[in-house]
């Protein structure tokens, strides 16, 4: 962005701290009035080097690591890092540990559109919204918790299975929560529908076309937004989503309110999944016999090879590029997340449009920074 | 609408007629991954070529992988689409102690950040990229390239805590 300002123009640092947003970056904006002329993102506040010390740790040491690239994601970013290894080693999980991963993601998948439900609404000034998903959502956590011992960073994959089974009274307790975010998300959906407010708000804002979104990248609920069914659980399917009867959410206006509304969709059908996996699910071990490491195992030399795994993350594709040399530690890891290319959308998005709609399009992006830094 | 599946083989033929003399190695890895060498002078023409008639109309990922015992840098693009779940993996090696290539932005919008990132942490010069500069590093870090692995005791094998 050229920083130079004519006389009637104005800059304005949006961040790193924000109160309308997800995480620290900075957005410099160039007015003219109150028209967004020009923006620029300025990342690298919560640069962990996570690509780094990857290389520093052992296979089984980089689980928790990853967990901690997007904390809302952290199960769908351990399904990536897993499956790179037990490609490369050859390693198929065992259907009941394939079933219980698919519950525990889509769980995941859950909680975070919840979060970026009820965050974007305070983003936009519905304040009052902002509790009533976080409400529903402890619940959904209080499930991720039994199960995995953690709310938000689990560690919960091994190579080949998980850690544990699903624990006693699971089934039940999920029935109890989805009836409960079911009636929430229906009596949520009609406060939101009827608010005349927050339609004006968001209907018609911060549009994406769909030739627009595919050259920039963007991917997942965007993406989806825009009328374009790609989600890689259908488009190259991983564990058992081949066997589960699920439909790729999609709008068609691409714009704010196109966005939230996929999410949404997205909760139904992910809590559609999870009673599925649990109807489907066969008893047997969590790890297969034939495992060429111990399921402990802290020192397993993979075999040189590189491989491309790619899942969908709540935020879209996230793939992981993994080289080994043979030896017990990853020769390099590339996170690609599913943000990275989002945040780098942003500046021709937000172009043309109001300082006050620049809130409510990033947060309807539901960018979640510290992925982006990595 | 998702497009007619492009199978493996025939963008491979396509690639090889095309390009005789740029693309090298390339190979069937799996079901829905194929690789390929391409020639760094033409990487721009591969990608557009790739990017308009063989439907690879979205970047998954680039990066480099430092090959410091084979004195080289690669530099490595996912190149997949969004009609069908096909992944080319193209790589074009570049000598260690000059890492220059031509940027593909011109063909892939989103590359812009990812060549700022490989440039701050590979060192990788990008050629006409409209922004080359820090992304996530400090910019007393530049040059620092922290991603190699020039570093001492490269090849530590074993983490030094485990045994």
């Amino acid at each position: 962005m050229d920083t130079n300002i004519g006389p009637d123009e104005m800059l304005i640092h949006m961040g790193p701290h924000h109160i309308a947003q997800p995480g620290p970056f900075r957005l410099n904006v160039k007015l003219k009035g109150e028209t967004v002329q020009d923006s620029d993102v300025e990342m690298g506040f919560i640069h962990k080097g996570i690509e780094k010390i990857l290389e520093s740790k052992t296979y089984l040491q980089g689980i928790p690591v990853v967990d901690r690239a997007c904390y809302l994601a952290a199960l769908t970013n351990e399904e990536a890092f897993v499956g790179c290894v037990e490609k490369l080693a050859g390693i198929e999980p065992t259907e009941r540990s394939q079933y219980i991963r698919v519950i525990v993601e889509e769980l995941s998948r859950i909680q975070s559109h919840l979060l970026g439900y009820g965050e974007y609404t305070e983003f936009i000034g519905f304040m009052t919204m902002f509790f009533y998903p976080m409400t529903v959502r402890e619940k959904i956590l209080d499930l991720l918790e039994m199960t995995t011992g953690a709310r938000i960073t689990h560690s919960y994959l091994r190579f080949g299975g998980v850690r544990d089974d699903l624990p006693e009274g699971f089934e039940a307790k999920c029935k109890e929560a989805f009836a409960l975010l079911r009636r929430g998300l229906e009596e949520w959906g009609e406060l939101m529908k009827s608010d005349t407010i927050y339609r004006e708000r968001t209907v018609g804002v911060g549009v994406l076309t769909p030739d627009t979104a595919k050259e920039m990248g963007v991917t997942g609920p965007p993406l989806r937004a825009t009328g374009v069914d790609f989600d890689i659980r259908k488009d190259e399917p991983y564990l058992v989503y081949d066997d589960l009867d699920f439909k790729v959410c999609t709008e068609t206006a691409g714009d704010v309110y196109a966005r939230i509304w996929v999410r949404v969709a997205e909760i139904y059908e992910s809590m559609y999944i999870i009673e599925q996996a649990l109807d489907q699910m066969p008893s047997g071990p969590l790890f297969p016999e034939n495992l060429p490491y111990d399921r402990r195992a802290p020192v397993m030399r993979v075999p040189e090879g590189e491989v491309f795994h790619r899942v969908e993350d709540p935020r879209g594709e996230m793939g992981m590029y993994m080289v080994s040399d043979g030896s017990d530690k990853p020769y390099r890891v590339k996170i690609r997340g599913p943000v990275f290319p989002t945040m780098q959308a942003m500046p021709p998005l937000i172009k043309d449009s109001q300082l006050a709609d620049v809130v409510a399009i990033v947060g309807s992006l539901d960018p979640c920074v510290s992925e982006a830094d990595r | 609408m998702k497009v007619d599946t492009m199978e493996a083989e025939k963008i491979i033929d396509s690639l090889n007629a095309k390009f005789p003399d740029t693309i090298s190695d390339s190979q069937i890895e799996s079901e829905k991954r194929i690789s390929a060498y391409a020639e760094a002078g033409s990487i721009v023409e591969i990608c557009r070529y790739l990017k308009d008639e063989l439907q690879f109309d979205h970047l998954s990922s680039e990066t480099a992988v430092d090959l410091i015992l084979k004195d080289e840098i690669e530099v490595v693009y996912h190149l997949s689409s969004f009609g069908q779940p096909l992944v080319l993996k193209l790589k074009a090696r570049l000598p260690r102690n000059n890492p220059e290539i031509e940027s593909i932005t011109s063909v892939y919008w989103d590359a812009n950040w990812y060549e700022r990132e490989a440039y701050e942490l590979f060192g990788v010069q990008y050629r006409n990229h409209p922004n080359l500069r820090n992304l996530v590093l400090p910019d007393e870090l530049l040059g620092d390239w922290p991603l190699r692995k020039d570093y001492e005791d490269f090849p530590q094998k074993t983490a030094k805590n485990l045994v």
